[in-house]
């Protein structure tokens, strides 16, 4: 023992580890270095252990102890839990294990819990309503800060004691308010008609229909504040289905001061058919320009789950003209779904109808979908390409004439 | 984050908590790198208790993760201390916490505990699979094959799918049993496969062999073979079942098929109604068809450029012996394009009929219809698995029927250069599980595999009683 001190010693000061010397010669208060767990030290580790082995099963201790005093205040027996009150205990559990679900859930929201169909739609269903929560409680301590944050500017400012001087007229916003709605009436009378299909109820969720609604309350907004306002119509609209109810709850009291056309009648039945297009992405037909006689119709429908080809079948059934937009001729798609979401829609229309002009509507297309724009159609620049490419690998001139006159014969006679 | 080697006095920990760049989480990422690095339970119990010591209380997810280290380590003694101190604190525990006792419990002497687990959890949950799985082990590792079959039973009539795994172990666990009612059980597994059409891998075939071969009196032998092309077994010299549809199966799977896949919840999503109808009188005025071809799906077998000529080589290889094909083709095939020459078409609408849907259309109903109406022994040609057409369907044994429909009547491509197409499909036997009361075989794959292929398996494992 004595000469295994000494080597141990010896290692100890050699080396240049801080704690090296003082764990020699001191024992029991300084704590374990992890850099000194060496085997050779057996008569410290001994005199170590029976004070550590104490502390192992103290958690344990302290645990027990804490559950007796909880134990003698309940006395009560263990009831038999309803399935809604077993739902919520689970739901407590697994929050406390660190999955994501929300901390307050309500009755209505735990029953669409239980109706869902499987474990992963549980699961999802949860971390939406979780991820909700969260945004909620972070939005509150924002608005929270912010408003400390201009209290305290307040004060600061008022110390000072300027009188701001401002030479512009105070404008309040109900006035442009009155000026968008007398526009609105105005298109009513005047205006090019636009139709939302409302009769997608079945194909939807809940969840679809309320995102649905929404976007077509920005789609409407917009439309309002243009230059020259769509006439609105939604038609197939029911009431009391699932979007007359999520209408209430976005516009409350404004969803009677809406100025724009609801009826339950289908498109077919109060415009002509031959002035009908029905716009959608699955359609073979692109479309060219736009047209200001037709009536276009959209269909109101949001497809997180995938839906292709069903606004179509609408149109096939009721034998109209359809167009999709021509997204694949003037933008270089990257990735990114075809369908675009109503109120994009909106705002391409409306510039659409003010300037003719593409390139000014299809910035309403989301940027992460295209990487970049193209003036000219996409097989006109692949030809031009084709003929750069022969240029340079120098092939005969004959080639060359030949290529550009089969590339463009209009401009190019072949003499 | 590396944990220490040696249990920490609580001064140290805290030292490492604020050297950590989120104290807040400092347990979890501990716990969890403790249980990534299989540090010594010492370790785990120092840092239980300084936390103790510290807030009074432990938080949930600290002690399931201490639980997943103990069951790592097999402690049983603290397993049982853990589940006593949770139960008393927590009411009721949730899934993840029932899944590790259950797992603990059963790999130790106090696996008759796991049982108990497994009653309380019955009354909140459905038990999930891991928990019955564990238990089942647990009670065959004891030979107690009985209360494992009852578990077994519980299972499937809860929904629950067993894994091959647990299977297995039936297997495993029963080699040298000489029991008239643990037989019977066994071979209901193997129906079970039959019914559902899983094919074992070769350790579990391996275990199915050597439990026939091992059962005392049996007299069974067990042999791996390849079978025939006409359907008969080298070994044993039987017929295996043919892969033909019963008149009542086929009028069934037909009736489902028109009624769910074709016409399903709207016909204008995949065709429309007229062309259908059209479609229909078509076929109707020319039946019986001997073979229908999927046009696009064969002419693109080989490269873009080469379309026409693919499907024109595919119907001069199958009209051989006056077989009578119908060709299902879309109208851009008719305008005279580099791809489609208005003379090749010509010369195979010659020896095939025709039929042009629309561009947008889809094609694969039209030619599920055409060969469902044609008869039993028409066969359909496309590389399509047809998978979202099964899906269409609503019960699992008409799924099945189709598979085996399918499996029967698809022909596919036997080579590519030269392309050569073969009039008779791949298995003229049924490729599942069969028995005659004192035969058995079983087709078997080389390996496991987790999602279900379309892969038919080409080994048999052929069981004789002599």
């Amino acid at each position: 023992m004595q000469s295994a001190n000494m080597l141990l010693r010896k290692i100890v000061r050699s080396s240049t580890l801080p704690f090296a010397a003082r764990y020699g010669m001191k024992k029991d208060l300084f704590p374990l270095s992890r850099t000194l767990s060496l085997s050779l030290c057996l008569k410290q580790d001994r005199s170590c252990e029976p004070s550590e082995k104490l502390d192992l099963d103290e958690w344990k201790k302290v645990m027990k102890s804490g559950l007796q005093e909880e134990v003698s205040e309940t006395v009560s027996e263990p009831k038999e839990l309803s399935s809604l009150a077993a739902a919520r205990e689970t739901l407590e559990m697994w929050r406390l294990a660190g999955r994501a679900v929300p901390e307050n859930i309500s009755e209505e929201q735990l029953k669409t819990f239980m109706e869902c169909p499987s474990k992963s739609a549980k699961k999802k269903y949860l971390k939406y309503l979780h991820l909700k929560e969260l945004h909620k409680k972070n939005d509150r301590r924002k608005m929270e800060e912010k408003r400390e944050r201009r209290l305290e500017a307040q004060d600061q400012t008022s110390k000072t004691e300027e009188t701001k001087k401002n030479s512009l007229v105070c404008m309040w916003s109900s006035t442009m308010d009155k000026a968008y709605n007398w526009r609105a009436a105005q298109s009513m009378i005047f205006g090019q008609p636009l139709v939302f299909d409302m009769s997608y109820e079945k194909e939807m969720s809940l969840r679809e229909v309320t995102n649905t609604v929404r976007q077509i309350v920005l789609s409407e907004s917009c439309n309002r504040r243009s230059v020259d306002p769509f006439h609105i119509h939604f038609c197939n609209f029911k009431d009391d289905s699932l979007y007359h109810r999520e209408f209430i709850k976005q516009y409350r009291e404004a969803w009677d001061k809406l100025l724009i056309t609801v009826t339950d009648q289908c498109y077919t039945e109060i415009f002509p058919k031959d002035k009908l297009i029905y716009l959608t992405a699955d359609s073979p037909k692109v479309m060219k320009t736009f047209d200001h006689d037709k009536i276009y119709i959209v269909g109101s429908m949001v497809d997180k789950s995938i839906k292709t080809g069903v606004s179509l079948a609408r149109a096939k059934r009721l034998g109209l003209e359809t167009a999709a937009l021509p997204l694949e001729k003037y933008l270089l798609w990257s990735t990114g779904a075809k369908n675009l979401t109503l109120d994009q829609m909106m705002h391409i229309l409306l510039t659409l109808k003010d300037t003719a002009d593409w390139k000014k509507a299809l910035e309403f297309v989301p940027k992460r979908k295209y990487c970049g724009f193209v003036n000219r159609p996409v097989t006109e620049l692949k030809k031009t390409l084709h003929l750069m490419n022969t240029l340079k690998l120098g092939k005969g001139r004959e080639e060359v004439q030949k290529q550009f006159a089969k590339s463009y014969p209009k401009k190019y006679k072949l003499k | 984050v590396q944990p220490p080697e040696k249990p920490l006095q609580a001064e140290e920990w805290n030292k490492l908590r604020e050297d950590f760049q989120s104290p807040g989480i400092f347990e979890e990422v501990m716990l969890n790198s403790m249980i990534r690095c299989n540090s010594p339970i010492d370790v785990a119990k120092s840092l239980l208790t300084h936390l103790a010591k510290r807030d009074g209380d432990i938080a949930y997810n600290v002690l399931v993760k201490y639980l997943t280290l103990c069951v790592q380590q097999r402690q049983v003694s603290e397993i049982c201390d853990v589940y006593d101190i949770m139960k008393a604190r927590f009411k009721i525990l949730e899934s993840g916490a029932y899944n590790l006792l259950i797992k603990g419990l059963s790999n130790s002497d106090q696996w008759r505990m796991a049982l108990t687990l497994l009653e309380e959890v019955k009354k909140i949950m459905i038990p999930s699979r891991t928990c019955y799985e564990s238990c089942i082990k647990a009670a065959s590792r004891h030979q107690e094959m009985k209360l494992a079959f009852e578990l077994y039973d519980e299972m499937l009539a809860k929904d629950v799918i067993p894994t091959l795994d647990v299977l297995q172990s039936f297997f495993d666990f029963s080699r040298g049993m000489k029991d008239a009612e643990l037989q019977k059980e066994l071979f209901d597994i193997l129906l079970y496969l039959r019914e559902n059409q899983i094919y074992p891998h070769k350790t579990f075939m391996r275990s199915i062999k050597l439990w026939f071969e091992s059962i005392p009196g049996g007299n069974w032998r067990g042999h791996l073979t390849n079978i025939k092309d006409s359907g008969q077994c080298p070994v044993c010299n039987h017929q295996l079942e043919d892969s033909n549809l019963t008149e009542e199966e086929y009028s069934n799977l037909s009736e489902r098929i028109i009624r769910d896949v074709i016409h399903g919840t709207d016909t204008f999503r995949k065709t429309s109604p007229q062309e259908f109808e059209a479609f229909q009188t078509f076929v109707e005025n020319r039946l019986p068809f001997d073979i229908v071809i999927d046009g696009l799906n064969v002419s693109h077998i080989k490269s873009r450029r080469m379309q026409c000529e693919n499907l024109f080589d595919a119907v001069n290889c199958l009209a051989k012996e006056n077989a009578r094909l119908l060709v299902l083709g879309r109208k851009h095939m008719l305008m005279n394009s580099s791809h489609w020459k208005r003379e090749i078409m010509k010369e195979m609408q010659n020896k095939a009929e025709f039929f042009f849907a629309e561009n947008i259309s889809e094609d694969d109903t039209f030619l599920l219809y055409a060969t469902l109406r044609s008869g039993k022994h028409c066969k359909f040609v496309t590389r399509d698995f047809l998978r979202d057409h099964k899906a269409c369907l609503p019960d699992s044994l008409t799924r099945h029927l189709f598979r085996k429909w399918q499996r029967g009547h698809q022909i596919s491509k036997k080579n590519v250069f030269p392309l050569f197409f073969s009039q008779q499909p791949a298995f003229r036997y049924d490729c599942v599980v069969q028995t005659t009361g004192d035969t058995w075989h079983i087709p078997y794959k080389d390996v496991f595999e987790e999602k279900y292929s379309y892969q038919v398996p080409r080994k048999w494992l052929c069981i004789q009683q002599k």
